[in-house]
């Protein structure tokens, strides 16, 4: 198998190769490392490629093999993280010029764990300016490219990753959801894109954000993947208090267990009132194969999602918090996409903070409630397939809406509901459209039940038209 | 729903705000147009007797049931 060759299995099928010292960690990164500047040009995935260090943790991970130190399926294996997560001693930029000379002190507490458990960081990803958006279109370090049409966005903020989960450079990224942003990467580059429950992952090192609806969650190119990289992730961060002591299952455990006894929502309202024919389509194919598979699906009603808008006002309050202090010091290092969002934040009435913050119960409850009947609840991950990255605007529905900053968000209208509601949600590949861009299926499940996700989106996987297909541009 | 430059500009000097120029405003009111639907798409809802949003926590005491 050539060095490429490696790049294109996924973490489940190269660990045991690893572990049975048939495929070296050194020469996994360094055919990663190549790829990742050949690709470069093409993809500006990377804000920082770190070629020396990444060889080093290389090196040490396959010392540790040969003395019999397996530290499990992550040993050796190179993944990307987004440049919003704090590396100790590397550059962090948070894809801005307000923080483009940053380095932390510190590593955030999931790059502790991916480095515990030997992964290989290749290098900090790129992402929107301030990860506030869906494009990954950045001012300051160019615009991220889909590696399923370069003019396409590939969705943000985690961009980068995206790309590089779907190019074979990285075999699993880092990224950060607050209204979408791993899920929209995962359909826009056709991966897998996981936002846990809120609590389940800690958020400490995760830089200008609000916190409140943040999630680390990973980018990988199956779902047994992603199962892998939680149980790597989730668990009680005593220093993050938004973490819940929860205990951590085996996420792998059931994932060939199939759809028979489940039931799946099909919401009638909300989620499919606002989208593209194409990916309709697409999604009530993945829905009639899970029915196929087993699965009972059943109708749902989520009357009170009408108000779903309303839960982004806090975010807008939070937001203007987080960038304050950045914006009285360094007001002319902002991109105007950023900026003009963020200024909104300061307008919204203490009054309007706190009905969104009810409303925010009120579908919790809602959701609740609708969850003593099913299981999941399926859904199309974005209304649209990834726009062109000179787009301003998009049209849906005989109505134009911005793709990025002021007023935008329509992107992300299927997403950042369960970033109020805390609410497991992954985005899966589920086809593609005519001009061959990539389509999600997203599930949502009860809280702390990522285990029920991951074993019904393995199931679709396996029948999914997007099985085995790959991007034009790949290492390979 | 809409909210005048002027009663914005009123706010920002009131309020101790972050400055933001006549120009500057035209391309903030989008965001805010955004708020002032959201918000107002709350305007028929009693919300009076309706819990705080909140996140999910364990039982004090007890670290292995979520509420």
């Amino acid at each position: 198998m050539s060095p490429s060759d490696l790049l294109q299995l996924s973490i489940t099928e190269i660990s045991p190769r690893i572990k049975n010292k048939e495929i070296s960690p050194v020469e996994l990164t360094e055919a990663a490392l190549s790829a990742a500047g050949k690709l470069q040009p093409q993809l500006n995935s990377f804000i920082t490629i770190l070629d020396q260090q990444a060889m080093a943790q290389a090196r040490i991970a396959e010392s540790k093999i040969m003395n019999g130190e397996y530290l499990g399926p992550l040993h050796g294996i190179p993944i990307g993280i987004k440049d919003n997560i704090e590396t100790q001693g590397i550059r962090t930029t948070v894809g801005s010029k307000v923080l483009g000379k940053h380095i932390p002190t510190n590593d955030a507490h999931v790059v502790t764990l991916c480095k515990n458990a030997g992964a290989v960081i290749l290098g900090k990803e790129n992402l929107e300016e301030f990860a506030a958006g869906v494009t990954s279109n950045n001012l300051h370090y160019g615009a991220v490219h889909n590696p399923w049409n370069l003019d396409h966005i590939p969705g943000g903020s985690s961009g980068g990753g995206g790309a590089n989960v779907a190019a074979r450079i990285t075999f699993a990224s880092l990224g950060t959801d607050l209204g979408g942003s791993v899920r929209l990467p995962g359909t826009f580059c056709g991966v897998v894109g996981l936002k846990q429950t809120f609590g389940r992952v800690s958020q400490r090192g995760l830089m200008v954000t609000s916190y409140n609806g943040d999630h680390i969650g990973p980018m990988t190119r199956s779902v047994s993947d992603s199962a892998l990289m939680l149980q790597i992730l989730a668990g009680h961060d005593p220093l993050d208090p938004s973490t819940v002591p929860v205990p951590v299952p085996n996420y792998s455990e059931n994932l060939n267990q199939g759809l028979r006894g489940l039931k799946i929502g099909i919401p009638t309202n909300y989620y499919f009132d606002l989208i593209n024919p194409e990916v309709e389509s697409a999604v009530r194919d993945s829905v009639t194969a899970l029915e196929e598979l087993g699965a009972e699906i059943i109708e749902v009603s989520l009357p009170s999602m009408k108000y779903a808008a309303a839960m982004r006002i806090t975010g807008m309050a939070d937001g203007i918090v987080a960038h304050e202090p950045y914006i009285k010091n360094q007001r002319d290092d902002y991109g105007p996409s950023v900026l003009y969002r963020a200024l909104a934040g300061q307008f919204v009435l203490g009054r309007d903070y706190s009905k969104s913050m009810k409303v925010q119960r009120i579908i919790k409850e809602e959701h609740a409630l609708v969850f003593q009947d099913i299981d999941l609840l399926a859904t199309p991950t974005a209304p649209i397939p990834a726009p062109r990255i000179d787009d301003d605007k998009f049209a849906l529905d005989g109505d134009e809406y911005p793709v990025r900053g002021p007023g935008s968000g329509m992107i992300s209208r299927n997403t950042s509901p369960t970033n109020s509601t805390g609410l497991p949600a992954i985005s899966i590949p589920c086809g593609l459209t005519s001009n061959g861009l990539p389509i999600g299926l997203q599930l949502i499940g009860r809280p702390f039940e990522e285990q029920l996700i991951f074993q019904a989106a393995k199931a679709y996987e396996t029948v999914s038209p997007s099985l085995n297909s790959a991007p034009p541009v790949t290492s390979n | 729903m809409s909210i005048s430059k002027e009663t914005l500009k009123a706010m920002i000097k009131q309020y101790d705000c972050l400055d933001i120029s006549d120009s500057e405003l035209e391309l903030v009111l989008p965001e805010i147009e955004n708020y002032l639907i959201a918000a107002n798409s709350m305007a028929d809802l009693d919300l009076s007797e309706v819990f705080s949003g909140r996140l999910y926590r364990p039982q004090e005491g007890d670290i292995n049931e979520p509420i």
